[in-house]
């Protein structure tokens, strides 16, 4: 593909990502509401409310908070960019958790105790998720032939039917940065409970709205990651399934969990994720897969 | 000329340092510690300068007598120190088994020296051997360590004056400090262009002589303890030393030319693989490797921070060696041992720095784990995993140099160095906390070289068939622990009351934050041209270890390529920049739109670290960093890591035995 093309679609991504976020948000807050026998708010809610934000009057506890809100957003949109381009998926997933670092950064900067405990407990989210992603690069490096995602779209062949171990361990990495039950112990949607907002609590306004902001690109970017893994042949379209099927199982988790606790959280990750995608190492490297 | 250059690079300060010893004026001291580093520098320009590699040089014979007389007194020295000790505090394990150990190191060499082999043999193989590998080596000594010493000038100063109106010192113990400090430096310059085993076995126990006596400089029971821990468990190596000597010169090449060696492999001739893995376990020690660990851990509480600084190139040095050892074992069970055994250390010390609370026993743990990386590296063995050790040393001695520096700045102004006493510390300390953050940045995110080198270590990694599922595992599991410890820390000196208005800068001090910029100044300048920087510096290292180096990396518009995959540095580099630096500069939030951090509406007033609590009483809000201590705290691991290290290493011997 012309690099024309490449950088064409990276425009098109920063501009189209926080649509298909925003809008994706709006239909999980309805489906959840329904599930839970409530009507919900209208899909278009997460606009109203980002555009709301942005229309508040600034409050900050801090200047270092400030930096942190819009290097999460800035990274986190230089994370897609990346992808877009087809860099090396490597290079995406260090640049993505550079930007998700400043969230707990900036929630620790304040001397608060909520906003301390959600950025504590945010750092442990990263260290459940982080090996997880970062190691299921490597089978899909060795199916396709290399990091960079232009490998994938090379390989000609869909990564789903060797792969779908790994596919099955990024889920629950989804789930995980997606702050879904039962590994939402960061900061709650529900905003009652011992945390309050948990690793958000003491941002507000404009630079709440950079963080929303920056949680859809960080959300949509995943779903890509996982869309990855059937992009070629008559059947590309099916990426898109697979994003959207993934999201909808997030939905479907988060309803039928309750939070745990992240010790639970940790063990989880690395014993049930990691060693899946460990198994899927093996089997392509004894030849099973 | 190439003789003149290496007797500067090691001699010189080595004289420096008996200068200092004889000098009590601090002025003439410094004088000379400016001019010591102004040579090495200068001196390493000439290295770079040369061009045709590798050169063998001998010095005069009578060099030989020398170090064979001086190579007996350390030993001598070490066995005094240790009978001195049982003198004085009773017998201890760490002294009975220096003595032990030095023995067990000595008679053995002396009975090959002067019985079995008599001295001629030290004629047949040439002293130094200057290669590519040896002038990146040199290079680093001579240009970080001077720089530590400058920034020692003030910090001891500062350090004895502090001690002396605690009443623990009545008389400055300066001169000797320098004198060791420098005395390390010509010996690890010794050990860098030393091929002769001989040689670099002498130059080898004359660091390890200066490491002990380094650590033990405060004379605390404690310190003087964890200078004996650092003395018998780098000894083993020593043994080690000794064994490997006889081993290779009874072997079919009857060499000690480590050069020659490496060249000949133990693929082609199995008898190697013993000396290997004897040099790789001395390699071990030196590096702090587990089990070896505790000297390190240990000695974090007791030396003063510019000992650390200076224990990182000396713990690089045994990562030098396995590294430059690693292309004579490509794909034996030695490199599969060390690709594991590499990977589950890295895991192991990172898991250990989350629950440390003390600064510099996390820059420990940290710097330990490190080097596990770069031994990693060596067992993959691939040209790629060797360009990945090696841009691993390289940018991992600046960053972690240049934090153990700041550490030590911070706690000559908190007189302290736990985590939790730096709470807060940006707002009164704000260019040392802005360069301490970004020397933690630059080992914890990318574009900074040492995610691109643990990117190029993935890179290698993944390619080594089965074994790489393992060490895969181990390497991301760490990659994920060790941003822990970081953020966290990073987060304890950024923690403050929300208080309107903008901090004001701190006096500048030359001696501190002038030697932090420079060395910050080298880590980004390094991450930023690490392109041109692999073409100049690590390409012709890959070449003359016998790999072809357009399997390792190739540079293209300045980015890195794998094979694999392509590293786009600079530009998100220039995007990091974007993003971080013009929101903290240009950005400043307005003093009314400051407000108090929430705490369920009971706080007394902004700016204040208090709040509400029953029957209207002001009480202080307290946070602290997240430990894990009940699963983490060192006591549980090492429970654990000693026993599985000493197992492995004994597995490793089995192995390499059979």
């Amino acid at each position: 593909m012309s690099s024309g093309w490449l950088i064409g679609s990276a425009i098109i991504a920063v501009i189209a990502v926080p649509f298909i976020g925003g809008w994706l948000r709006g239909i999980d807050r309805k489906l959840t509401a329904h599930m839970q026998g409530r009507i919900g708010p209208p899909i278009a809610q997460p606009f109203y409310d980002i555009i709301k934000l942005f229309g508040k009057k600034p409050m900050v506890a801090g200047q270092a908070q400030l930096a942190f809100a819009f290097a999460f957003l800035g990274l986190t949109v230089s994370a897609v960019v990346l992808f877009a381009l087809r860099q090396d998926l490597l290079l995406v997933l260090f640049v993505l958790f550079f930007g998700a670092l400043c969230l707990p950064l900036g929630a620790l900067s304040v001397k608060s105790p909520y906003s301390q405990y959600g950025g504590h407990r945010e750092l442990l989210q990263f260290l459940s998720y982080e090996p997880i992603l970062l190691l299921a690069a490597v089978p899909i490096a060795l199916k396709s032939g290399g990091f960079t995602i232009a490998n994938i779209f090379e390989y000609g062949q869909p990564l789903l039917p060797d792969l779908w171990i790994t596919f099955i361990a990024l889920l629950i990495a989804l789930a995980i940065v997606m702050r879904k039950s039962p590994f939402d112990i960061s900061g709650s949607e529900h905003a009652h409970q011992e945390l309050v907002r948990g690793v958000v609590t003491e941002y507000s306004g404009p630079y709440l709205a950079l963080i929303e902001l920056g949680h859809w690109y960080e959300m949509v970017l995943l779903l890509s990651i996982l869309g990855l893994f059937w992009v070629v042949g008559s059947l590309w379209w099916l990426s898109i399934v697979i994003a959207l099927v993934s999201w909808f199982i997030m939905l479907i988790v988060d309803n039928v969990n309750a939070r745990l606790t992240w010790s639970w959280m940790v063990k989880f990750a690395w014993g049930c994720g990691v060693t899946l995608i460990a198994s899927n190492i093996l089997f392509i490297h004894i030849g099973w897969m | 000329m190439n003789g003149t250059l290496v007797a500067v690079a090691v001699l010189f300060p080595i004289v420096a340092g008996l200068i200092c010893l004889l000098i009590e004026n601090h002025r003439a001291r410094a004088g000379i510690v400016y001019l010591t580093a102004a040579v090495l520098i200068i001196n390493s320009i000439f290295f770079l300068r040369q061009v045709s590699f590798p050169i063998e040089y001998s010095p005069a014979p009578g060099w030989d007598w020398v170090i064979l007389v001086f190579s007996y007194a350390i030993l001598a020295y070490f066995i005094f120190a240790a009978v001195r000790d049982i003198i004085q505090r009773g017998a201890s394990r760490h002294n009975i088994l220096t003595i032990a150990l030095t023995l067990a190191a000595g008679i053995p060499l002396a009975i090959f020296e002067f019985s079995w082999a008599p001295h001629e043999f030290l004629e047949r193989s040439p002293v130094f051997y200057i290669c590519h590998f040896s002038i990146l080596r040199g290079l680093i000594v001579s240009v970080i360590c001077p720089l530590i010493c400058i920034y020692a000038i003030r910090y001891m100063k500062v350090h004895e004056e502090h001690r002396m109106r605690l009443g623990e010192l009545k008389v400055t113990n300066q001169p000797r400090f320098f004198f060791y400090m420098l005395v390390l430096i010509g010996a690890m310059n010794g050990v860098a262009f030393s091929d002769n085993l001989l040689w670099l076995a002498f130059f080898w126990e004359l660091t390890t002589l200066c490491g002990y006596a380094l650590v033990r400089h405060d004379q605390t029971p404690e310190a003087i303890t964890c200078g004996f821990r650092l003395l018998w468990m780098c000894l083993i190596g020593g043994v080690c030393f000794t064994l490997a000597i006889i081993l290779s010169w009874y072997s079919p090449l009857n060499t000690i030319s480590l050069t020659t060696l490496v060249a000949n492999g133990a693929v082609s001739h199995p008898a190697l693989l013993l000396p290997f893995a004897l040099l790789c376990l001395a390699g071990f020690t030196k590096a702090a490797q587990v089990p070896f660990h505790r000297w390190g851990v240990e000695a974090a509480l007791v030396a003063p921070a510019p000992v650390h600084a200076m224990l990182y190139p000396f713990m690089t040095t045994g990562a030098f060696l396995v590294l430059y050892l690693a292309p004579g074992f490509p794909g034996t069970q030695l490199a599969i041992f060390l690709a594991v055994y590499g990977a589950a250390s890295a895991l192991a010390l990172a898991l250990m720095a989350i629950s440390q609370r003390g600064g510099i026993s996390v820059l420990v743990c940290s710097a330990i784990s490190n080097l596990a990386f770069i031994i990693l590296c060596a067992g993959i063995g691939t040209p790629s995993a060797m360009a990945a050790g090696v841009m691993l040393i390289i940018f991992l001695t600046i960053s972690m140099v240049l934090l153990y520096l700041c550490v030590g700045a911070i706690e000559h102004h908190i007189w302290n160095s736990g985590i939790e006493d730096m709470e807060g510390l940006a707002r009164k300390q704000p260019l040392l906390t802005g360069i301490t953050i970004a020397a933690m940045l630059s080992l914890l995110v990318a574009p900074f070289g040492i995610l691109i080198s643990k990117w190029a270590a993935i890179q290698a990694a993944s390619d080594i068939g089965i074994w790489s599922t393992l060490v895969l595992v181990l390497l991301m599991l760490s990659i994920g622990a060790v941003t822990v410890f970081w953020a966290k820390w990073i987060g304890r000196l950024l923690c403050q009351s929300p208080t309107p208005g903008s901090a004001r800068l701190e006096p500048f001090i030359a001696h501190y934050h002038g030697i932090l910029l420079i060395l910050l100044g080298f880590a980004v300048l390094t991450s930023l041209l690490v392109a041109p920087m692999y073409n100049t510096l690590i390409a012709p290292i890959i070449v003359d270890a016998g790999y072809d180096a357009a399997l390792a990396f190739t540079t293209e518009t300045w980015f890195l390529r794998a094979p694999g995959g392509i590293f786009a540095g600079w530009p998100v580099f220039i995007v990091v920049a974007i993003v971080l630096l013009i929101p903290v500069i240009a950005l400043k939030a307005k003093p009314e739109a400051s407000r108090a951090a929430y705490m369920c509406g009971e706080n007394v007033e902004i700016g204040s670290d208090e709040f509400v609590a029953v029957a209207d009483e002001r009480t202080e809000l307290k946070t602290g960093g997240l430990y894990i201590e009940s699963l983490l705290g060192e006591q549980k691991l090492d429970r654990f890591v000693v026993p599985a290290g000493v197992i492995l290493l004994v597995i490793l011997f089995l192995l390499v035995a059979i």
